[in-house]
């Protein structure tokens, strides 16, 4: 074959291997892409906890044992029988905060709305039995707005709505089922402080968006 | 307070660090008295499990003191002698309530780099890598103890801290791993790996009941100490076939439960053991098969093969088809201690088990690296460094 020949060849199979690499790489993508509907992003979560039904209602309804699980990241305030208005602060300190207002449709299901964001979203919660006595499924559907891009940024800074779900779900889980929410972060270490900030920021990661 | 600490792929040191504290209502500060070193310490330290940070503290099997406790504690106060399982279990969970703790939902905070390598996350392990927590370990003069009641353990008069430290971690995966083989008396059963792990097993599964124990390991020095200490028969695979070795042993049956206490990290002789080496530096593959494809293949048909050698990832050339044909079953996983160590805890009382000549190395926490390299070499014919801070 001559120089050209080879040439010609090498171009069309890297050209051959480029678009098939972007086609498995676009199914990928588009696979773990929420559902859209109504121009919302639509995502759906469960966390099955090891209660039942009213153990998981009557958490949240002793006032008591709430803001004492809550403590640092949350609190609640109850509007009138049916509304609530939660502020959830950043746990690893940050200045963020949440504002939801949650309303209770009936026991087991409820909904909640943030507006003051820049991403507004929506959600409800239904609770139903978990089969074979495992106690209760609690399912999550979590609608939000958010154009393309703010929504990449969102994905790559690790604050995307998906993952805060996510968080929220896996935290409830633990402090319905053992009353904390594990912590290893100030354990010691013979790391220098800039060592333990780059592992603090490596435990985020780990911690972010992972489920039980 | 001093620790032992990783500091880079086969470097350790002992650094000063600052004390734990407790954190919440069930946690406990234990003041460590024996701390030993561990095989699966091993893939940690030599870089095959990509979780470790600089600075981490190594130990995971100890006992101690109780020196302080949160007002959440209700089973332990000062001054109490406990033992701590090493994997750590909230005791509220689903799986904790149905006895399989190394499974526990609440324990590991950070569980997405194993949900994205195993699918889940399982519990958390004290001073194992940030896959399985991030805690601190147990070289170190005190270690915080989350869901102190539910981890810890009185430990009984008279039984000596040398012993009692194996009741953590070395004694429960030597037992799950004969429970695994669903005994009901007079099996014959072989086990891979001389080590502390597989010591243990072969005596807990002469205590349930095999009529016979066939170790198989390299060290001539651990398979007299095997044979002399729990009354096992030893086949040497530096020199031996051993499966034509346990073919003639067993009548040409085939042991009935074959127990892997080897992991990650285990050695053969032979090409295909070259081959898997270089495959393993390469990082091709994460984790060795050798011995559990030796103990697929021995296995006689219908019998059990039962894992707890430590894996981490992918291996390569895994003999499914043996195993399927053979209609095997395989059972693995990583130890409930809480689940066995109060029962293990009697048995050391009442003598039935005694694991305390497996501290053969009893040694400072300033001497924990050498302690290590003592241990990962065998040298000075090392089945276990107990470090005492």
């Amino acid at each position: 074959m001559t120089n050209n020949g080879t040439r010609w060849a090498l171009l069309g199979v890297g050209a051959a291997t480029a678009v098939g690499v972007g086609r498995v790489v676009a199914r990928r993508r588009r696979r773990h892409q929420p559902d859209r509907e109504d121009g919302w992003y639509v995502v759906r979560r469960a966390v099955t906890v090891d209660r039942p039904r009213d153990a998981v209602i009557g958490f949240w309804t002793d006032r008591e044992r709430l803001d004492r699980a809550l403590g640092e990241w949350a609190s609640v305030d109850q509007l009138d029988d049916r509304r609530w208005r939660c502020v959830a602060r950043d746990p690893a300190g940050g200045g963020t905060e949440w504002r939801a207002e949650i309303t209770v449709d009936e026991p087991g299901a409820l909904r909640w709305r943030v507006e003051d964001t820049s991403t507004p979203q929506e959600g409800r919660i239904v609770l139903t039995d978990a089969p074979q006595g495992r106690g209760t499924e609690i399912r999550a559907e979590l609608r939000y707005r958010s154009g393309p891009l703010r929504r990449l940024f969102g994905l790559v800074g690790g604050d995307e709505p998906d993952l805060a779900l996510r968080d929220t779900l896996r935290r409830v889980k633990a402090l319905v089922e053992c009353g904390q929410v594990i912590d290893t972060r100030r354990d010691p270490s013979g790391r220098s402080p800039a060592q333990e900030r780059a592992t603090d920021r490596m435990r985020e990661k780990l911690m972010t968006g992972g489920r039980a | 307070m001093r620790a032992l600490c990783w500091e880079g792929v086969g470097k350790l040191a002992v650094r000063d660090v600052p004390e734990p504290k407790i954190r919440a209502e069930g946690d406990l500060i234990v003041r460590v008295r024996a701390s030993s070193v561990c095989g699966s310490d091993l893939h940690l330290i030599n870089g095959y499990l990509p979780a470790m940070r600089q600075g981490d503290i190594l130990g995971h099997e100890f006992m101690g003191e109780v020196v302080e406790t949160g007002p959440g504690v209700r089973q332990h106060k000062v001054g109490d002698r406990v033992v701590v399982g090493s994997v750590v279990a909230c005791g509220g969970c689903w799986y904790c309530r149905t006895e399989q703790y190394s499974l526990c939902d609440n324990s590991n905070p950070q569980p997405v780099f194993t949900e994205k390598l195993w699918g889940h996350s399982p519990a958390g392990i004290l001073g194992y890598s940030h896959a399985a927590g991030g805690y601190a370990g147990s070289h170190a003069e005190y270690i915080r103890v989350p869901f102190g009641d539910v981890g810890a353990f009185g430990v009984p008069e008279g039984v000596p801290d040398d012993s009692v430290v194996f009741a953590s971690d070395a004694m429960p995966t030597g037992w799950m791993a004969a429970d695994f083989c669903g005994l009901t008396g007079g099996e014959v059963v072989a086990v891979w790996g001389a080590g502390g792990v597989g010591q243990m097993a072969a005596r807990s599964a002469q205590l349930l009941g095999a009529e016979r124990v066939i170790m198989i390991d390299r060290f001539p020095d651990r398979l007299a100490t095997a044979a002399e200490r729990v009354g096992v028969e030893t086949i040497n695979y530096a020199d031996t076939d051993v499966l034509e070795a346990l073919r003639e042993l067993t009548g040409g049956r085939g042991p009935d439960a074959c127990i892997e206490a080897v992991g990650m990290e285990s050695h053969d002789v032979g090409p295909t053991y070259a081959y898997d080496r270089v495959k393993q530096s390469a990082r091709l593959q994460t984790d060795r098969p050798t011995s559990v494809r030796q103990a697929i293949m021995a296995c006689r048909k219908g019998g059990t093969v039962s894992i707890v050698g430590v894996y981490a990832g992918l291996v390569d050339k895994f003999p499914l088809g043996a195993a399927m044909n053979k209609a095997l079953v395989l059972r693995m996983g990583q130890m409930h201690a809480q689940r066995y160590i109060p029962m293990l805890l009697d048995r050391l009382a009442a003598g039935e088990i005694d694991p305390g000549y497996l501290a053969t190395h009893p040694i400072s926490l300033e001497e924990g690296a050498r302690g290590y390299e003592l241990f990962e070499k065998k040298q000075d014919g090392c089945l276990r460094s107990v470090l005492h801070p």
